[in-house]
């Protein structure tokens, strides 16, 4: 079909038009092959100039349009839906930049402006010349969602997907769920216990129908892409059947004789091979940990219900979409960081918060009634460069919630708070005031003069120049340090690699965009919530658990999804299955095939993001890149050469 | 090295201290004082060592005596950690600090130790007069050299001690290298403060309030010379006579005016009266009020027949020159000027 373009050359009010002569530039090209009417506009994104386009458009039956204005990361999508309004499919609508490009760049030297416009607007109709029209690409998406990490942003995504009517399997790797949550007592700002906040999101998710929960399970392989997500999922037993007598079991318990630091406990305590973490963790069921577990087989004599017969099960599981709410693990000093393994009074504020559940009357600490704690902030946190720079964001609220919890159960206590600026956002403000006004003593540092811990034989010392203070010396001989530690990534984090997921600067999962795209990823269909992306306490997770439920439900609503058009398309005379290309591509998106005998490569629409990356590997040009051709790409440059 | 002591923050409370734990070191209380400046930067340096409880720093300072109590720092805390009432509850502590009885600490923690000492004082007073059975001449005799033997004891053997305390600890103690000449030198300086209080002028919107303190000191010391000095009761001298009568008007009709707005508690100064306030406007006033009374019925010639009312007088009398004087809020009066004096031997010794 001959070619019919509007051209539209903006003045931008005088952005452009001050150094670029409009005028001249229209004149240049109005006689252009297949322009068929070339104006010039004081805006072009002005209401008044969009709605002279479309009766443009519709009475000169264009089919073709070009604006040379700003760039197209202003306007592009704007004219577009202009060409859209007018009937005219949007791809046939061409973008050039003339005021980035052209008139800021080059406001020293109007008349090579003019003539560098010139250029820019012949290539704009040049690629014009060959548009088409192109819709959607469209591909079947599974209507179900699987849910990696049953913390609170896991159980949280489950019962919003599940209200939304669809199906979720949510795969936690331990045989309790609740994450971390589950270890804390009352918890700031509400004093809730980790506990409660636990029960209740478990209470709902176990009674829906739609929801399946995966314990002591894990993601060991992953195909397909958005719409189509094929999972393998590992499932180990626990050995103990769900329902039992209560009263064996324990005897079982007790007479295990293997004993282990308890993980639940952040190792202050112990357990046995065979244990249980209820109250506080569901399934309120007994496992068997056979990575310590002897086989010696003493508590099965005992106990009918313990059952090593359990085998291991693999389920294919197929989503369409698939969030990631694996959480984070406590930062842990290294040896010697403020004592840390060093002293023996110096623990981390995990532990910390276990110290305070266990503790009734009195607080001890290896046989010693503590009676001064001091409170290291920012450990693991807010390091120099290269170190983890940022704010792990919960770590003083949870502090200083602690200090007034121990004030309040131990009224002999004394709190000393290390701190480098207290950062109390929000609502948790008021907890710094209360901790204040109950006396609790605030020291301050800056990063380059951190307080240091001594031993003095029985206790440590802990000092710092206190800039609140002029700077002073001050030293506080504590029973008990407490090092503030901060967020970090899971430490096996493999089943990020698994989906390709990537990682900030900080080593959790990345998200597309901050502010406007917070919980999609660069893999489509994937979608990332709560503190697995960064710090975060409940009520953020549990926001940004709500978003990623609700984006991920998005793709797989309509059992139908849409992608765009613009993808690599193979030649399957010119290919010869050489390789190149599946290697250069960063999506995943091509893989083999057979045309008849021959091996040739296959594009997966659904994953392919039209970046173009495996075109100039191909060694025999079997690659073309829809609405980027080479006929388009090389009249272009021949347009922008050609004087 | 300085120690933590965050015990020392509850004793300060009985001293008067509100919440000035919940302070967050934001210096907005020092950026609105108009008494503060560079050099002599309060009062959230005084919030703060009290927070840390550096006893032997608050001690050496004379920041609290720098303070006037406008209440500005208290309006703009946003803590509400009443910075203001802080530097009022370190001058309470200071004075129980530099009195060598420790008689003073006693009587400002305890409100019931306070009553019994007053109760005991009115006790002594009707014993005397049942022993000297009654007779208004012996007794009023004996008043007036009461007087002048308790002005004389309080100052030596209470007063003095505590002022050469004072210069201990805040001179001696940090070890400031002062000569002789300085102390003569900036003699000029006790003197101004002690009579006029200028420094309090600093203050915004304080005239007022200047200038009744003002007139107060001088109508309290004159009345204290008219009645020792010039044996006001006895004497027949008209100019004399009307000369207490105007005093003492002076001294009830101005410490009304106050005891008015602590009742009201309109003034940021005035929320947080502790008893201690309340006794030196009160036996002030009473002061006043019962000389008044005793020098009216003399002129009346009722007095003879109504001796109780000059027992009565005698009573806060002895109760203000042995309580209140030595151990009340009147030393601050004392403690202030030499503060100011002190203060300027310091900085001609920097
Ligand atoms: C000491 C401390 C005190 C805190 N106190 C408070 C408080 O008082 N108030 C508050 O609001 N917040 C508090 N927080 C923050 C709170 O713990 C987090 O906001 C919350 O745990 C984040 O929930 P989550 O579901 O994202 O992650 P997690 O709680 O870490 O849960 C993630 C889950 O995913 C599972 N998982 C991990 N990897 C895999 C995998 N590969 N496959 C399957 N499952 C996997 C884990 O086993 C876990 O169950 C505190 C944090 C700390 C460290
Ligand atoms: S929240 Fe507080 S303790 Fe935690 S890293 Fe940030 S500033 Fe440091
Ligand atoms: S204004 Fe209040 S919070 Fe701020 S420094 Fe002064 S006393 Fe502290």
């Amino acid at each position: 079909m001959e070619k019919k373009i509007g051209v539209y050359v903006c003045h931008c009010g005088g952005n452009i038009s001050d150094y670029v002569d409009v005028e001249k530039v229209r004149q240049a090209i109005e006689d252009e092959g297949g322009v068929m009417l070339a104006k010039t506009t004081m805006f072009a994104c002005s209401d008044s100039n969009q709605k002279d386009m479309v009766d443009d458009i519709k009475k000169n039956d264009l089919n073709g349009v070009v604006v040379a204005s700003c760039s197209p990361k202003l306007h592009l999508t704007t004219f577009g839906n202009v060409s859209e309004r007018a009937g005219l499919n949007k791809y046939n609508y061409v973008h050039a930049n003339i005021r980035e490009q052209v008139s800021w760049a080059h406001s020293d030297d109007k008349a090579g402006a003019t003539e560098k416009a010139i250029h820019i607007v012949r290539a704009a109709i040049a690629k014009a010349r060959f548009t088409e029209s192109l819709e959607p690409n469209k591909i079947e998406a599974q209507k179900a969602v699987a849910i990696i990490g049953s913390g609170v942003a896991g159980m949280k995504a489950a019962i919003e997907l599940s209200n939304m009517d669809c199906p979720v399997y949510i795969i936690e790797r331990e045989f309790f769920i609740g994450g971390r949550v589950s270890q804390w007592g009352a918890m700031f700002t509400t004093n809730e216990t980790g506990k409660e906040v636990v029960t209740r999101l478990y209470n709902d998710m176990i009674r829906r129908p739609n929801v399946t929960v995966f314990t002591g399970a894990e993601v060991i392989t992953n195909v397909g892409s958005i719409g189509d997500f094929k999972l393998k999922v590992k499932i180990t037993p626990r050995y103990v059947k769900e329902k039992c007598d209560r009263g064996k079991l324990q005897q079982a318990i007790d007479a295990c004789p293997v004993v282990v630091p308890d993980e639940f406990n952040f190792n202050i305590t112990s357990r046995k091979a065979i244990y249980h973490n209820f109250p506080s963790e569901y399934p309120q069921a007994a496992v068997i940990d056979m990575k310590s577990c002897t086989r010696c087989g003493k508590c099965e004599s005992i106990c009918d219900n313990i059952d090593f017969s359990q085998k291991e099960e693999i389920l294919d599981i197929h989503v369409g979409s698939v969030l990631m709410a694996t959480g984070f693990d406590p930062y842990t000093p290294h040896d010697g960081e403020f004592g840390y393994n060093e002293f023996a009074n110096v623990v981390t504020l995990p532990q910390f918060k276990r110290m305070i559940e266990l503790n009734e009357n009195k607080l001890m600490h290896q046989g010693k009634e503590v009676k001064n704690i001091a409170y290291i902030y920012c450990v693991g946190s807010r390091q120099e460069e290269g170190g983890n720079t940022y704010c792990s964001r919960y770590c003083c609220t949870s502090a200083i919630h602690a200090s007034l919890l121990v004030k309040k159960k131990y009224p002999s206590v004394y709190n000393y708070h290390f701190n480098r600026g207290i950062r109390t956002y929000g609502k948790q403000e008021s907890l710094y005031y209360d901790s204040s006004a109950q006396g609790d003593i605030y020291l301050q540092a800056y990063e380059d003069a951190l307080p240091v811990v001594t031993w003095n034989g029985s206790n440590s010392i802990v000092k710092i120049n206190d800039i609140l203070t002029g700077g002073r010396e001050m030293e506080v001989e504590a029973d008990l340090v407490v090092l503030v530690t901060g967020m970090v990534p899971r430490a096996e984090n493999s089943v990020g690699t698994l989906f390709k997921l990537p990682k900030g600067r900080d080593k959790f999962f990345n998200e597309i965009h901050m502010k406007l795209r917070p919980v999609e990823t660069f893999i489509d269909g994937v979608t990332i919530a709560g503190a697995c992306q960064g710090p975060k306490n409940i009520m953020e997770s549990v926001n940004s658990a709500l978003s990623a439920a609700t984006k991920s439900f998005s793709y797989v609503s309509k059992g139908e999804l849409e992608t765009e058009p613009i993808v690599a398309v193979i030649d399957p005379v010119l290919c010869t299955w050489c390789d190149a290309c599946s290697k250069a591509c960063p999506f995943d998106a091509i893989s083999m095939t057979k045309d008849g005998t021959k091996s040739i490569a296959l594009i997966n629409n659904s994953v392919c993001k039209g970046c173009g990356m495996c075109l100039p590997v191909c060694p025999t040009d079997a690659i073309e890149l829809i609405a980027y051709s080479n006929n388009e790409i090389e009249s272009m440059i021949d347009a922008l050469a050609h004087d | 090295m300085a120690n933590i002591d965050p015990k020392f923050g509850e004793a300060l409370k009985e001293y008067g201290g509100v919440n000035f734990n919940a302070c967050y070191n934001c210096g907005n209380c020092t950026a609105v004082c108009s008494l503060s400046t560079p050099e002599d930067s309060f009062p959230r340096e005084m919030v703060r060592l009290s927070v840390l409880g550096l006893q032997d720093d608050l001690k050496s300072s004379l920041k609290p005596w720098l303070c006037y109590y406008c209440g500005e720092c208290t309006t703009h805390c946003p803590q509400t950690a009443n910075p203001g009432e802080l530097m009022m509850s370190l001058r309470r502590w200071l004075t129980s600090q530099y009195d060598w009885t420790g008689l003073s600490g006693l009587l400002y923690k305890s409100l019931p130790l306070s009553i019994i000492a007053f109760v005991l004082t009115t006790i002594g007073v009707i014993a005397f007069a049942a022993y000297e059975s009654f007779n208004l001449e012996t007794i009023i005799h004996f008043g007036h050299y009461f007087e002048m033997i308790a002005i004389g004891a309080v100052f030596t053997f209470i007063l003095l001690p505590n002022i050469i305390r004072m210069w201990w600890f805040v001179i001696l103690k940090p070890k400031i290298q002062v000569s002789f000449s300085t102390y003569v030198k900036s003699i000029r300086e006790l003197i101004v403060h002690m009579f006029t209080q200028k420094r309090s002028l600093g203050c915004d919107d304080n005239q007022v309030r200047w200038f009744e303190h003002l007139i107060l000191v001088f109508g309290y010391l004159a009345l204290l010379f008219t009645t020792v000095f010039l044996d006001w009761f006895s004497s027949q001298n008209l100019f004399v006579i009307i000369l207490g009568y105007v005093e003492s008007v002076v001294i009830f009709v101005v410490t009304f005016d106050f005891m008015g707005s602590r009742i009201k508690k309109n003034k940021e100064i005035n929320k947080f009266s502790q008893p201690s306030d309340w006794f030196f406007v009160i036996w002030l006033f009473l002061m006043g009020l019962t000389a008044f009374i005793v020098r009216a019925f003399i002129d009346l010639d009722i007095l003879e027949t109504n001796s109780w009312m000059y027992l009565l007088h005698l009573t806060v009398l002895v109760q203000w020159a042995l309580i209140i004087v030595p151990f009340g809020k009147w030393t601050h009066f004392l403690y202030r000027s030499f503060a100011m004096y002190f203060d300027k031997v310091k900085k001609m010794s920097a």
